[in-house]
């Protein structure tokens, strides 16, 4: 028999240096981009991480039931208003009792940008040695999928449903990235599963900025449940969600913001949208509000990568502007 | 001072003596991903995608964990030879 044509091995497997220390059956929903999230994190940066998380999808599983648990990893679970602060109170008492380890404070969307918002802005401000991951779902799943401050404009959830009043959530996405990266921490990135290269090069940066202060890492993390999508598409959503522009992917080191991936020719959002149940109803002219609000921050994102080199003053001071 | 000292036994939750919780996600799946060995390049998207991490890697293929395999059907989206289809359990039924 002809010798069989083989490819490479894709060089995300390089990355993948440490167990598995999850059982290999646990409660997360087929095609769940969390679960892959979950799974990869320790297998980049070590089992011994420390995971600190709240009531979220994530609960069940790192949390663990009676006296078992579904993972070898060392996890403390906190209250959703306190996720960042609990996290400091152990990177402070490591810090004292001389142990180097990493801290990961691990959370979805609706702890991170919203519940837990304000102690996370506290730890940023006070530049606290650990690894914020925020993995956006673009909702409160666990709850029964109500909408969040990242959930996009026009998505239905059972709190911004569609129907002869509401037509899904009429008012935009919040982009927490960008909002902890004008806190010139030492390292900020966005990631998502598609370009899981890109996520364990950006793990392993924050593991060794973390020396410096806060490392925040936002992440795409598609729910097949909540957004009414096909479980076998959860990568290339995310894909798309790239491709549109709609998650840009980059990085930022102290505040300076740099893209690790640039689309030549953008596609249209609704190449993303039309992927799931939850964009089903928008029509062309709510298409247009997201398509103008994802450009928006794009540019916003363009104009700020470009800041240092050519800082300009703001219009307004130049010409316009009342003259003090 | 290693951390190590400290983390080499299973989370503060679990009882270290008792075996880890599992469940026969396996169970779950309504299709069954069927990898043809031939066409299969040993590329390893499959085993980076699949959100279980149950795609085992073999001597020049890969090939499902079918007890926890929850037949998401990525593998098969992902597979750039299509090399993997998914098939109704149904088909599987003596
Ligand atoms: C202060 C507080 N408010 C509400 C809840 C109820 N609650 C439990 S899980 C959850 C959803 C969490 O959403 P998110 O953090 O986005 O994680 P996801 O469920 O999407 O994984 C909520 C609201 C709570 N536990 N604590
Ligand atoms: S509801 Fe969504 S985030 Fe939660 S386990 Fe299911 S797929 Fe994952
Ligand atoms: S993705 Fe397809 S070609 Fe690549 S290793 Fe898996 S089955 Fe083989
Ligand atoms: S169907 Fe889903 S769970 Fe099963 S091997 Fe493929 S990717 Fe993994």
């Amino acid at each position: 028999m002809a010798e069989k044509k083989k490819g490479r091995l894709t060089n995300v497997l390089d990355y993948l240096k440490h167990d598995d220390p999850f059982s290999k059956g646990v409660a997360f929903c087929p095609g769940c981009g969390l679960e892959l999230l979950l799974r990869f994190i320790p297998r980049v940066l070590g089992n011994d991480i420390v995971i600190t998380g709240t009531p979220s999808c994530s609960a069940p599983v790192l949390l663990g039931q009676n006296r078992q648990s579904w993972h070898t990893l060392s996890y403390f679970g906190t209250l959703m208003t306190g996720a960042a602060a609990n996290a400091t109170g152990l990177v402070r008492y490591y810090k004292k009792a001389g142990i180097d380890n990493t801290v990961v404070c691990f959370n979805g969307d609706g702890t991170a940008n919203d519940i837990g918002f304000g102690n996370l802005s506290g730890a940023a401000e006070r530049n606290e040695p650990f690894i914020y991951i925020c993995y956006d779902n673009e909702g409160y799943m666990n709850t029964g999928i109500q909408k969040s401050g990242t959930t996009p404009y026009g998505a239905t959830t059972t709190t911004t449903p569609y129907g002869t009043v509401h037509r899904g959530k009429n008012l935009r996405r919040m982009n927490l990235g960008l909002k902890m990266a004008m806190n010139k921490i030492p390292y900020t990135a966005t990631a998502t599963l598609s370009d899981l290269e890109d996520l364990a090069k950006k793990l392993l940066k924050a593991k060794k900025a973390k020396e410096r202060g806060f490392c925040f890492l936002h992440v795409f993390a598609p729910c097949p449940t909540g957004w009414g999508a096909d479980p076998a598409d959860t990568i290339d959503i995310c894909r798309q969600a790239v491709k549109s522009n709609y998650f840009p992917l980059w990085e930022a080191e102290n505040g300076k913001i740099r893209m690790t991936k640039t689309v030549k020719k953008p596609k249209p959002v609704s190449s993303y949208t039309k992927m799931m149940k939850k964009f089903n109803h928008m029509t062309e002219k709510d298409m247009k509000i997201l398509q103008e609000d994802v450009e928006y921050e794009y540019c916003l994102l363009g104009g700020l990568s470009v800041l240092e080199a050519e800082c300009q003053l703001p219009v307004s001071a130049e010409d316009g502007g009342e003259k003090l | 001072m290693s951390s190590n000292q400290f983390f080499n036994h299973q989370g503060p939750w679990s009882d270290a003596t008792e075996p880890l919780m599992c469940t026969d996600t396996g169970d779950w799946r309504t299709k069954r991903p069927v990898v043809d060995r031939e066409k299969c390049i040993f590329c390893g998207f499959c085993a980076i995608y699949c959100p279980v991490q149950v795609m085992e890697m073999k001597a020049d293929y890969f090939e499902p964990d079918l007890g926890f395999c929850k037949g998401c059907g990525i593998c098969a989206k992902e597979c750039p030879k299509n090399a993997i289809t998914m098939v109704s359990e149904g088909e599987f039924v003596s």
